[in-house]
């Protein structure tokens, strides 16, 4: 009897709930369906969508054009020089943006939503490193663009550029498990930010992005010949200019480096922050 | 498998020596629990009591240190996935995507679930009707207002037909306006045959709403019984006198403690006084105060509080660790 009545006031009893699929079909359902979740709210909250817009813009501006006007690179336009750098730069950003937003998430408690339901559980933390890959990924784009409108010309061939697009795409990995992993530690979006741009800044400058490694003073030409940010930039470089860097076995060799570097940061983050995300309660 | 929705007999939720430790903290302690399908059954207890770790271990975002817990017969850690098909969690920290709109959040909710575009378009309409958002419907949640919010998290629960639907503090921090509000849809979903298990740091509420009242604090049940069997032990009204200092609440509870049976807060500078003949006992209280002179700051009737039901039921103020800085808490 009182079937009847829950049918009568209930939408959810009217409609009947497909057969549950192979759990890998719900598994990419899933992780779908939470990325549109990511992508959808990004042009609501003004401070992701100039992270991955303005920021770059007025970086690339700001850069070329404040230290363009005194920085001399031999045999190399500055724009040349530069937006390598700054797709690298881009790249390690992806830490901080990823961090705060999975800190954002977990903070919320958005994410305890989704895990009491359902679904499959890879998903819900799939979904936040693939959504924040598609972020950076518009950001890069958008770098790219204002590079190529304002003078990059890059000297590669298709093969250098199906180079440069799979190690964007693995740096992007790498660096995004590695904020997500950060994010879900730090569990505050502010204290993300901040810890994000002591470690992340600082390296990324010493990381010939915008001057020469070479010409630095001791201390910081050493860091940076050791700094992992320095393997992408010069791995970038390497590719669009096929000028490697010199100072240190991983400028010398940036695109082994640079992959070795984001594959030793996956093998570590990846089942880190699976089992921080299983056993967070 | 349950089956029928009117089968009074048959336990949705059981748990068993539940356990829950945080490091050395232990949170929940050896916790029984049984609810009947097509019951309510309120956990009512204060702040930090272990209400929202038996929520987040019965929904499976928290596994149990020792102990168990079933739903519909699932184990709760093994079965993990087949618990979170059947119940349906609105909590505090269940929370909606800030930057979707209410209507948004609850196609997500919806197609999260299982249903398709088609079902899941339909189910949110009927949703929006029944609850009423649809003024709001296109909102960002996080400018909406806090019923308003709670409205759309009970509906984002009721996407599917839950076997058991657990509201943790439905209504805390809700004006009272709003709270009828979920108060009169939680009544609705219960006269359709749901299975209910409600936290509340309010007596009013459980009482309310609950079928079942499980007291509970610093992670144990201290006491249970149905609303009426707990309030004929808790006395219905008391007289609060408010001293305006202590030397004069000493002499307050000198005064009184003869004729009347006075529970004495310190910190608080108060005395109650149990009052089941209600106006009766208010100017019986009034007339000794009176005859002497001795000034007051507030006298009142009031309905039990929470506070009241746990030092009626348990003999023990809900955080005995007050005791103690009510002794050294001497204003200055």
């Amino acid at each position: 009897m009182s079937s009847i009545a829950i049918s009568r006031v209930d939408p959810a009893a009217n409609e009947a709930l497909p057969p549950r699929p192979a759990r890998f079909q719900r598994f990419v359902r899933e992780t779908t369906l939470l990325v549109a979740r990511g992508l959808q709210t990004i042009p609501r909250v003004p401070s992701r969508l100039s992270d991955v817009t303005i920021q770059p813009i007025v970086f690339t501006l700001l850069f070329l054009y404040v230290f363009g006007s005194a920085i001399h690179i031999p045999h190399m336009t500055y724009q040349n020089y530069l937006l390598p750098g700054l797709i690298g730069q881009s790249l390690a950003f992806g830490v901080i943006g990823a961090g705060v937003a999975t800190a954002t998430d977990f903070g919320s408690g958005v994410i305890d939503r989704f895990r009491s339901l359902p679904v499959t559980r890879l998903s819900v933390i799939t979904s936040q490193v693939v959504g924040q890959i598609i972020e950076q990924i518009l950001g890069i784009v958008i770098v790219a663009g204002i590079g190529l409108a304002l003078g990059w010309r890059p000297h590669m061939s298709p093969w250098g550029l199906i180079e440069l697009v799979l190690l964007v795409l693995l740096g992007l990995s790498a660096f995004t498990w590695f904020g997500v992993l950060m994010g879900m530690i730090v569990k505050s979006s502010d204290a993300m930010q901040g810890i994000g741009f002591a470690i992340v800044f600082p390296l990324s400058f010493l990381a010939g992005t915008f001057v020469p490694i070479s010409g630095m003073k001791t201390i910081p030409r050493v860091i940076g010949e050791w700094d992992p940010l320095s393997a992408l930039v010069a791995a970038i470089r390497k590719v669009t200019e096929g000028t490697p860097a010199h100072g240190s076995w991983q400028l010398e060799h940036p695109v082994i480096a640079m992959v070795v570097w984001c594959a030793l940061i996956i093998a570590i983050c990846v089942p880190l922050a699976l089992r921080r995300f299983k056993l967070s309660n | 498998m349950t089956q029928s929705l009117t089968g009074r007999d048959e336990l949705v939720v059981v748990t068993r020596g539940l356990t829950k430790h945080f490091g050395d903290f232990v949170a929940v302690d050896d916790f029984d629990l049984e609810v009947a399908a097509g019951t309510v059954v309120s956990l009512l207890g204060p702040n930090g009591a272990g209400k929202t770790t038996i929520v987040r271990m019965l929904a499976t975002l928290s596994e149990p240190t020792a102990g168990s817990a079933t739903v519909c017969g699932y184990d709760v850690v093994r079965n993990a996935d087949s618990v979170r098909s059947v119940l349906s969690l609105t909590g505090q920290f269940a929370a909606l995507e800030d930057n979707l709109t209410a209507r948004e959040n609850l196609l997500l909710m919806a197609r999260l679930r299982g249903y398709q575009k088609g079902s899941a378009t339909r189910i949110v309409e009927g949703l929006i009707e029944r609850f009423d958002i649809g003024e709001f419907r296109d909102k960002l949640v996080k400018s909406v207002s806090g019923g308003q919010r709670r409205r759309v998290d009970l509906a984002a629960s009721l996407v599917i037909q839950p076997k058991v639907l657990v509201l943790d503090e439905p209504t805390t921090g809700l004006d009272p306006r709003s709270r009828q509000v979920v108060w009169s849809t939680v009544r609705d979903l219960v006269s359709e045959g749901v299975t209910l298990f409600l936290t509340t740091q309010y007596l009013e509420e459980a009482d309310a709403l609950a079928d079942h009242i499980v007291l509970i604090d610093h992670g144990r049940a201290t006491a249970a019984g149905t609303p009426n069997d707990l309030k004929s032990r808790i006395g219905d009204q008391r007289v609060d006198i408010v001293a305006v200092d202590l030397e004069s609440l000493d002499t307050l509870t000198a005064m009184l403690s003869g004729a009347f049976s006075v529970v004495v807060s310190r910190d608080q500078r108060m005395i109650s006084i149990p009052a089941p003949n209600e106006v009766a006992d208010l100017s019986a209280v009034t007339a000794v105060i009176g005859a002497d002179g001795t000034l007051v700051d507030e006298i009142a009737l009031r309905r039990p509080t929470l506070d009241d039901a746990f030092l009626a039921l348990t003999g023990q103020p809900s955080h005995p660790t007050n005791e103690t800085s009510d002794q050294e808490e001497v204003p200055a």
